[in-house]
Parts: C-alpha cells; sequence; structure tokens
C-alpha cells in the first residue's frame, strides 16, 4: 500500500525527468526504457504500458524526444526514442530543479543523498 | 534480450494476438487506420517482449500471458490514458485529415456530418428540402402520367411495328379521311411494307336477352385484326375465314371485363348465343383484359370486306409494319400502293393525276393512342422541368450564401489537412442528402397527387390505368434527384474547393461572398429570371387561350339541356318509316313530362366524337373539274331540335312538322356556309345538292340561317353546317336533347319510362347534360392551365426569393460602403438607387435573355392556344411587367436596409 503510495507520487514528479535521462546519450526503445527503470529502481519504480507510452508520445508532442522507426535484419520494427535539443534543455532544467528540490528535503528532514 | 525477441525463438508468442487486444483496447479511440497501425505495432511489440521474458524465467505460457494482460490494464484503461495524447496532436483524423481510410469509412464521415450541419440549421435546411420535394414530386407525378400514356409500351407483341395510317385532305378541310373497303382490299393486297393489316369500325350494339337492355361499345374488324396485334384469346377462338358473311353479327367475341360483368367469368360462354340488336350471334371467343381496341369495344364482330366497295369512306386502318421498315419507309409504300391503284381504277378515281400523290398520314398506334393529351404532356414535363432548373439555380444560390458564411470552417479543414477534393466531396454529400431527402418527401407527393389525378372522369386522359409508380418511375425520380444535387451542389463545391485560406482565416472576416461566388450567384440571378419569363409568358398565353375559349359563343345554351342516346335497332326496325314512328312516339311522350320546355334530335349532339360529313354544292357554286368541294358537316334533325339547343333562326325558319318525307326537300344552313357561297347574296331560297346525287328531287332549298355551332370542341374553327329535316332523311341512332325548366338530370327516370314504355328492349345510354358536356371538352385545359399556372407561380416566387437573397448579401457586404456614404453625404434616395440598381440589372439581363427564349419557345404552344397569337405582344408585356415588379419588390426590402445604416456604428467597427 506504502509502496504503491509512494510508486505512484515519486513517478508523478519524477517520470519525465527518468525518461529524458534515460535518452540522453542513446536511443532507446519503449520496453528497453522500462526494464532499465525497472532494474536501476531496483524494482522500486515500474511502468507498465499503459503509462509509459502515453507518457512517451506527450513528450514527443511537446517535442522533448523524437520516435523513430528502425528496422533490423530479422527483426520486427520497433521505435527508438531520442532527446531532442529541446529536451536536452528540458533535462538539464529539471535536473537542476530536482536537485534543489532533493538538497531542500534532506535539509528539512535529514535524510542523506545516497 | 534483443536476441530473445528474434521470429525464430521457439516460444515466440504469436504477435497478432497482442496487437488484437492492443486494437481492442484502442477502438474507442476512433483513430486514422494508419495511427492505430502504428500504435498497435508498438504497444503489441512490448507486450510480446514481456511475454517472452516472463516466459524465460520459467513463467507457464497462460501465467505469463495472464500477467502481461494484468499489467497492461492494472493503471485504468489504456484508451482514457491515450485519449489525450493521440487526440489533441491534430495528427489523428478529424474531418481535416487528407483521405486515408476507406472509401465506404469517408462516405459515412460525409453523411454523419452533413445531417449535423442539416440539424445545425433547420430552417435553411426545411426551405430546401420543401422546394426539391414540391420539384421533384411535380416532375415524378407528371413523369409517371407521360410514362403511362406516351412512353409505356402497349400490351401487344412488338409493339413498336404496330401503326395506324389515314389519308388527310387539307383542301377540303379534312384532318383525317378514312378508307373505303375497295381501296383497303387493294392496299393490304399490294403493300409490301406490313406483316399485316387490318380495318375496323367502330359502333355500338345494344345487348338484349340478359336482363335490362345495355347499349355497349363495339367494333367491326376484318378477320385478320386480332392477327395484326398478335394477341390469343384468352378463352374460344378468333375469327376464321368464311365468318365475314353478308349476314353479319352471326359469331362475335367478347371482351374481359363484359364477359366479367355480364357472364360472371363463366367459361362455358363459349358458344353461347347473346343477341345483339335484336339478332342471334354466338360467342366464339373472350379477348384477355389487355386487349383494348379500338377505344372502349366490349364485342368484336367479322367485318365483310367488298373490294368492289367505294361509296362508304369509313374504315380505319391498323397495321404491322414488317421488322426493319420505318415509320417514312412504310407511308412511302403506302403512297406509292394508293397512286398506282388510284390510276388503274379511273372509274372510282376519275381526277387522279400522275403526279397528285395521295397523301397518306400513319403514326404509331401508342401515339394515335395518347390522341390530345401528348402535346400538353410534353409542354407540362418540360414546364416543371424548368421549374426545377429554378429551383435548382435558388438553392445553389442559397448554398452559395451559405458556404461564405462557412467559409472560414472550409480554411480550418484546409489548415488541418484536407484537400480540395475532400471539402468538395464533403459539400457534394451534404447536396447529395438534401436531394435525398427532398426526393422522398416529392414520392410521397407524387403517391398523393397521383391519387388525385385518378380521380379525373374517366376517358379524359387515355390509359389511365398504366399510370403508376413503377420501376422506370423511380428510376427518372432517382436521376432527376442526382441531376439536381449535382445541379446546385457543384457550384458550391467547387468555389469551396478554391477556398482562399488567408482571407478567410483573417480576423474581421465576414462571411461575405468572394467576388467570384458572387458573380456566379448573380449569374443564378439572371437564370431565374429567364426561365421565370419563359413560364409565365407561357401559362399567360395558354390563360389568354381559355379566356378566349370559354367567351366563345358556341352556337347553343348549355344550361339546362340533358343528352341521352338511343337507338332503333335494325334489322328488328326494317325501314325508315318504322324507325321515325319509334322516334315520333319517344318525342311526343318526353314531350308531356313536366318541366320539359323542348325536345329534338340529332344524330350528332355538339363536343360528342364524331361527325357524319357530306360534299354539299350549291347551285351555281359547283366547283370546276379538279376543284375541291368543300366539305360540310349534315344534320338530320327534327323541329324542336333547334328550340332545345337553344339555337336562334337568324333568317327565315327552322324546320316544321310539314316538312315531311314527301313535301318539298328544305334545308337550314349556318351562317358560315351562307357567307362562303353567298358572300353578297340572300342565302334564303338557294338550292343545294349532295355532289354526285343524282336522283330526280336532289335538291334542297335552303329556309333558315342559324349562327354556327361547335361540333367537336369548342376551340374548332367554325365549320360550313347544312341541316336537313330528320323526316326526309332518316337514321337510327340519335341523341335526345331535352331543354327544361329545371334540373335537367331529375328527367332521366321519367325519360327512361318514357322511352321503356314505346319499346321496353331500347336502352338509353351516354347520358350526361350538356353542360357536363362543356366542361368535361375542357377538362384537359383546364387541368393543363391549372398546372402550368402554378409552376408559373412558383417559378417567379422562387425567382424573387432568389433575388432578395442575392441582393440582401449583397448590401450585407457593402455595409461599409454604405455608412461612408451615408457620411459624405449620401441620402436615402441616393443609397436606394444604388442597392435598386443592381437588382435591377440582374433582373433586366434575366428577363430580356427570357424574352429571347421565350420566343422560340412558344412555338411548341402553338396548337394548344387558341384565339392568341403565339407572339401575343400584351401577354409579353404583362409577363415582364410582372417580373420587373417582382424584383422591385424583392430588391426593395435589401435596399432600404442599406439606406437605415448608421454611419457612426459602422465606421466604428
Amino acid at each position: 500500500m506504502v509502496q504503491a503510495m509512494l510508486d505512484r507520487e515519486l513517478k508523478k514528479g519524477s517520470a519525465e525527468l527518468l525518461i529524458l535521462s534515460l535518452v540522453e546519450h542513446e536511443p532507446r526503445h519503449g520496453y528497453e526504457l522500462s526494464k532499465l527503470i525497472d532494474s536501476r529502481s531496483n524494482g522500486a519504480i515500474r511502468f507498465h504500458v499503459a503509462s509509459l507510452y502515453p507518457l512517451l508520445y506527450r513528450l514527443e508532442k511537446r517535442g522533448w524526444i523524437e520516435g523513430r522507426w528502425v528496422e533490423k535484419a530479422g527483426q520486427r520494427r520497433r521505435r527508438y526514442y531520442r532527446l531532442t535539443a529541446e529536451g536536452r534543455r528540458v533535462l538539464a532544467a529539471q535536473r537542476r530543479n530536482w536537485r534543489q528540490f532533493v538538497e531542500a528535503i534532506a535539509r528539512i528532514t535529514g535524510v542523506q543523498h545516497a | 534480450m534483443r536476441d530473445a525477441t528474434s521470429d525464430s525463438d521457439p516460444r515466440n508468442s504469436n504477435q497478432h494476438d497482442w496487437r488484437t487486444e492492443i486494437a481492442e483496447r484502442l477502438a474507442s479511440l476512433r483513430l486514422a487506420p494508419e495511427q492505430e497501425a502504428d500504435l498497435a505495432d508498438e504497444l503489441a511489440q512490448h507486450l510480446e517482449d514481456r511475454f517472452r521474458e516472463l516466459r524465460i524465467r520459467g513463467e507457464s505460457e497462460g501465467d505469463a500471458r495472464r500477467v502481461v494482460l494484468e499489467e497492461l490494464d492494472g493503471e485504468g484503461s489504456l484508451a482514457s490514458r491515450l485519449r489525450d495524447v493521440v487526440r489533441r496532436g491534430g495528427s489523428t483524423a478529424t474531418l481535416g485529415t487528407p483521405a486515408r481510410g476507406s472509401l465506404a469509412a469517408q462516405l459515412r464521415q460525409d453523411i454523419s456530418y452533413a445531417v449535423r450541419t442539416m440539424r445545425r440549421t433547420p430552417g435553411f435546411t426545411a426551405v430546401v428540402v420543401l422546394t426539391l420535394a414540391l420539384g421533384i414530386g411535380a416532375a415524378t407525378t407528371i413523369f409517371s402520367v407521360v410514362n403511362g400514356v406516351l412512353l409505356r409500351p402497349l400490351p401487344y407483341r412488338d409493339p413498336q411495328q404496330l401503326v395506324v395510317f389515314f389519308g388527310t385532305s387539307p383542301e377540303k378541310q379534312l384532318a383525317e379521311v378514312s378508307f373505303p373497303s375497295g381501296l383497303f382490299v387493294a392496299i393490304r393486297d399490294k403493300s409490301r411494307a406490313f406483316t399485316n393489316m387490318a380495318a375496323f369500325e367502330s359502333f355500338g350494339f345494344t345487348i338484349t336477352g340478359t336482363g335490362d337492355p345495355v347499349r355497349i361499345d363495339a367494333a367491326t374488324v376484318s378477320l385478320d385484326f386480332f392477327r395484326v396485334f398478335g394477341t390469343q384469346p384468352l378463352l374460344g377462338r378468333t375469327f376464321v375465314a368464311g365468318e365475314d358473311t353478308p349476314d353479319d353479327n352471326r359469331v362475335s367475341m367478347i371482351s374481359y371485363g363484359l364477359w366479367q360483368r355480364m357472364f360472371g367469368g363463366d367459361s362455358s360462354v363459349v358458344g353461347r348465343v347473346i343477341r345483339l340488336n335484336g339478332n342471334p350471334s354466338t360467342v366464339v371467343g373472350v379477348m384477355p383484359p389487355e386487349f383494348a381496341m379500338p377505344d372502349h369495344a366490349e364485342i368484336w364482330v367479322p367485318l365483310r370486306l367488298d373490294p368492289t366497295r367505294f361509296n362508304c369512306w369509313c374504315l380505319d386502318m391498323v397495321g404491322r409494319m414488317k421488322p426493319g421498315v420505318t415509320e417514312e419507309g412504310a407511308r412511302r409504300d403506302l403512297i406509292a400502293t394508293v397512286d398506282a391503284f388510284a390510276l388503274s381504277r379511273r372509274d372510282v378515281f376519275p381526277d387522279k393525276k400522275p403526279d397528285d400523290h395521295a397523301k397518306i398520314i400513319l403514326m404509331p398506334l401508342v401515339q394515335r393512342i395518347a390522341g390530345d393529351t401528348r402535346t400538353p404532356l410534353l409542354v407540362l414535363i418540360s414546364a416543371v422541368g424548368v421549374l426545377l432548373l429554378i429551383a435548382c439555380a435558388n438553392i445553389a444560390n442559397l448554398l452559395l450564401s451559405r458556404a461564405a458564411v462557412r467559409n472560414r470552417e472550409m480554411a480550418v479543414r484546409c489548415c488541418l489537412g484536407a484537400s480540395p477534393r475532400r471539402i468538395a466531396t464533403q459539400l457534394l454529400t451534404e447536396s447529395a442528402l438534401l436531394a435525398g431527402a427532398g426526393a422522398a418527401l416529392g414520392l410521397l407527393f407524387a403517391v398523393a397527387a397521383l391519387k388525385l389525378i385518378r380521380r379525373l372522369p374517366e376517358g379524359q386522359i387515355p390509359r389511365m390505368d398504366q399510370v403508376r409508380l413503377d420501376p422506370i418511375v423511380l428510376l427518372f425520380a432517382v436521376g432527376v434527384t442526382a441531376v439536381c444535387a449535382l445541379l446546385f451542389g457543384l457550384a458550391p463545391a467547387l468555389r469551396a474547393a478554391r477556398v482562399d485560406l488567408q482571407t478567410n482565416l483573417k480576423d474581421g472576416s465576414r462571411g461575405s461572398a468572394s467576388g467570384g461566388a458572387r458573380r456566379l450567384s448573380n449569374v443564378f440571378v439572371v437564370v431565374q429570371f429567364a426561365l421565370s419569363l419563359v413560364l409565365l409568358a407561357g401559362s399567360g398565353l395558354l390563360l389568354k387561350s381559355f379566356k378566349r375559349l370559354l367567351s366563345v359563343n358556341p352556337g347553343f345554351r348549355a344550361e339546362n339541356v340533358l343528352v341521352a342516346r338511343l337507338q332503333a335497332p335494325y334489322p328488328r326496325y326494317g325501314d325508315a318509316k318504322m324507325v321515325r314512328s319509334f322516334y315520333d312516339r319517344v318525342l311526343e311522350r318526353v314531350a308531356t313530362i313536366p318541366g320539359v320546355r323542348a325536345v329534338g334530335l340529332t344524330p350528332r349532339a355538339p363536343l360528342t366524337r364524331g361527325n357524319p360529313q357530306n360534299n354539299v354544292v350549291a347551285e351555281g357554286k359547283e366547283p370546276k373539274p379538279g376543284e375541291p368541294v368543300v366539305v360540310s358537316n349534315v344534320r338530320n334533325i327534327t323541329p324542336g331540335y333547334f328550340d332545345a339547343m337553344g339555337t336562334p333562326i337568324l333568317k327565315g325558319r327552322g324546320f316544321r312538322a310539314s316538312d315531311g318525307p314527301d313535301a318539298p326537300r328544305v334545308a337550314v344552313v349556318d351562317e358560315t356556309f351562307a357567307r362562303h357561297y353567298w358572300p353578297n347574296e340572300e342565302a334564303l331560297g338557294k338550292r343545294l345538292t349532295d355532289q354526285g346525287d343524282t336522283s330526280a328531287n336532289h335538291w334542297w332549298t335552303v329556309v333558315g340561317v342559324v349562327p354556327n355551332m361547335r361540333h367537336a370542341s369548342l376551340g374548332e374553327s367554325p365549320s360550313l353546317q347544312v341541316y336537313r329535316p330528320y323526316a326526309q332523311q332518316t337514321s337510327w341512332t340519335m341523341y335526345l336533347m331535352v331543354r327544361s325548366a329545371r334540373e335537367p338530370r331529375s328527367l332521366i327516370s321519367a325519360i327512361r319510362g318514357h322511352v321503356a314504355a314505346v319499346d321496353p328492349e331500347i336502352p338509353l345510354y351516354e347520358v350526361r347534360t350538356m353542360e357536363e358536356a362543356v366542361s368535361s371538352s375542357l377538362l384537359t385545359r383546364r387541368l393543363t392551365n391549372g398546372l402550368l399556372t402554378a409552376f408559373a407561380t412558383a417559378a417567379f416566387v422562387l425567382a424573387a426569393i432568389g433575388i432578395y437573397g442575392v441582393i440582401s448579401i449583397g448590401v450585407a457586404g457593402r455595409t461599409r460602403e454604405f455608412g461612408v456614404r451615408i457620411a459624405l453625404g449620401a441620402r436615402s434616395a441616393n443609397v436606394l438607387h444604388l442597392v435598386l440598381q443592381q437588382g435591377v440589372w440582374l433582373a433586366g439581363a434575366g428577363i430580356v435573355i427570357g424574352l429571347l427564349g421565350a420566343t422560340w419557345v412558344v412555338r411548341f404552344l402553338r396548337s394548344l392556344l387558341f384565339g392568341v397569337s403565339a407572339f401575343d405582344v400584351p401577354t409579353f408585356v404583362v409577363a415582364t411587367a410582372v417580373l420587373v415588379l417582382v424584383a422591385v419588390v424583392a430588391c426593395l426590402i435589401p435596399a432600404r436596409r442599406a439606406t437605415r445604416v448608421a454611419p457612426a456604428v459602422v465606421l466604428r467597427e
């Protein structure tokens, strides 16, 4: 229950930041993104189809990321998302805000940055 | 990980399953197919990857599937989460997108959009649909009559091969001349253009011995008659060789109707003996119900063709042309045959010259049956076509002006990616839907109108039983609807397809029509006025003709006169003396009925079919050899006839009882006859004779002059008329004319009683009042006029609405200009003048074109006109004046609006 609540709240505030960060250095497809979030958060944060793709499309619509169909021999086509120039600026700003937010919380609660 | 997704992996699940799962969940979004496919591909791939991962981890296939689906639906509906993202992006299918889906989907979309548009503007929709419904309804009704009367094939084998033919003699003022049996036999045997031909003559029989005596229409027909039509009898047989014996009527055939009515459909009727005019006749066959030749004949008896007889020019002819023979070819063949025969028989045709060809008219049987209704029907169907054109022009204008209002809508849709073609299609769909609704309602109108038409008195429109809404009529209605939709939908659709984005999207664009649309609207108004003028002028001419016709002095007074027909059957009444004695007793008795003022007999009552004629020559005025004799109508009447008809004696006297069989022969002529032969002399006392009559007392002395009487129709041109005393020349079949002091129909039973008292086997038939005869002779005209006037009225109302609309929109678009003008000191009169000028220009252009058109069109009306020239100037002036007035009134309303523009308000905007 608590886990679920945390999950939801964190996702709400941080989901955009997570996605943008993960496509910062290389284009990734949706499933890869969900796997990476799952594994890097040790299962604390999970994105399934119904939450991940609406988010991807929203980011794409805002022009922060850009999806492209890629076909490789012997595979089905997949859509890879990469960061756009605009997305790069947004990512930088969000990282700054997030850091300030976490530091502020830490100062108040005494929880140390990991 | 990627390797695990390879298609060759044995644990690969069927990707279509996942696509289906996704597609089901996306269905409610109604995405464009292409977009939906992309989404499904991407999401299905995700589920597929997840499924495979779970399987690799060791989950069973069922569990893995369950987990994947739980994850898919665990966070709420996929569609609702996607809705905002994929819909608002503008990349989904709104009306703006270029056509991507199937044609059917696009059509569905267009229709639902059109329905919404129509619902948003109920007033506009109602006006358009109602206008169309009336137009299409009228067109369908009239077409169903045209179809039934003129177009539907006759119910005989290869009906297009059936023709009738007769001679014509314009120099003798005879439009139609029947043939004698000698000539017919010659034609039948020599002509090469026909498979077979037959002669017939219509008359009537009194049937007795089966209840009350009844009079039945009959025809005597040559043996080949039924073979010409290719119709087999329903029961029994047709006539065979040898049955055309001189002692006629030994055998007979009866119609289906008579068989049902008189014999209750009893099949043992074949072989039964009936009494025709008192003589026994064996029924040999019953014809099928569709056989209706000639006219209303219900009994047929064999006609004896005597090749040596040339004295009675009384046979009608019908023939079946050989396959491949044209009407003109058949006519030429007939002329050559008659010419050759006439030259070989100098004894019969002494005046025949080699270069003087026979004059023969040949026409399709179907046209002959349609008769006088043909021209009015063609006029009406043309008029309704013109009315529909006007209505279409009007609707096109309405749509154009609405398109102006909708310019921004179109522009927005263009911006969203709609191709001009797509927008045009959408607008055409709207037009088609409007037309369809109009047609549906119009068909209901047509059904109601046809019910009314069926109530017309029988015999007014031939083949009325064939008039109905059949597949051909429905096809016509569909065709007309499609043409209408194209006519009024094309212009706005094409205009919209060329929509100018920039101007239309700019703020402050007022929804006024662009220059091009305005020009188009103007053209439509001009067209409307032109067509309206044609209709107005045409209906004006017909109305004026009708008025002239009503004011014609028919030579008799129709009120309070009863007409009934009687026949003294031959051979029971074997000689003239017996016949006269019968009729004298009838006259005596009828005269005693209270209320009877006068009673007389005539072989032909006015306004009935048939017209006995003779070559009558006046003494000293005999035609020179080769000169035609002018034919006269001859009537043998009783002394009471002129009184019964209310015909005054202009000079001399009428007939008296003393003008008996043995008294000196006397005649009364009409003023036309008197003027023709003795323009500057006294007609009384002059002597007449029948051409070729060499008997001892062949001279008839003129004792009186009466006014000309209209016999065939009120509109006929006056013919020469000669009356002779019935006592000096007797016929067997007569019309009884009774003038009464009270309602004439109240006398019928009394008259029947008196006739029966004289001879119970003689029926009274064709009973009607003279007023009914007059009014029924005018009914077709009345109908044509009524309909044409209605069409013309509708036309100019539509034209008025049209010009009003165009000027109104013009004024709305120029509000600012008028404001400036008024601010600069223009007076109301100036502004009024400015607006009216535009309207008068449009109407004027239309009227001028219409006048030119009308002068060309009215020539087709000529045969319907009476006493009015096709180029009757007053009619054209009135039609023009009406339209100018309509235009001015229609423009005055928007013009006054223009004068009330408040400059301050307009300039501030």
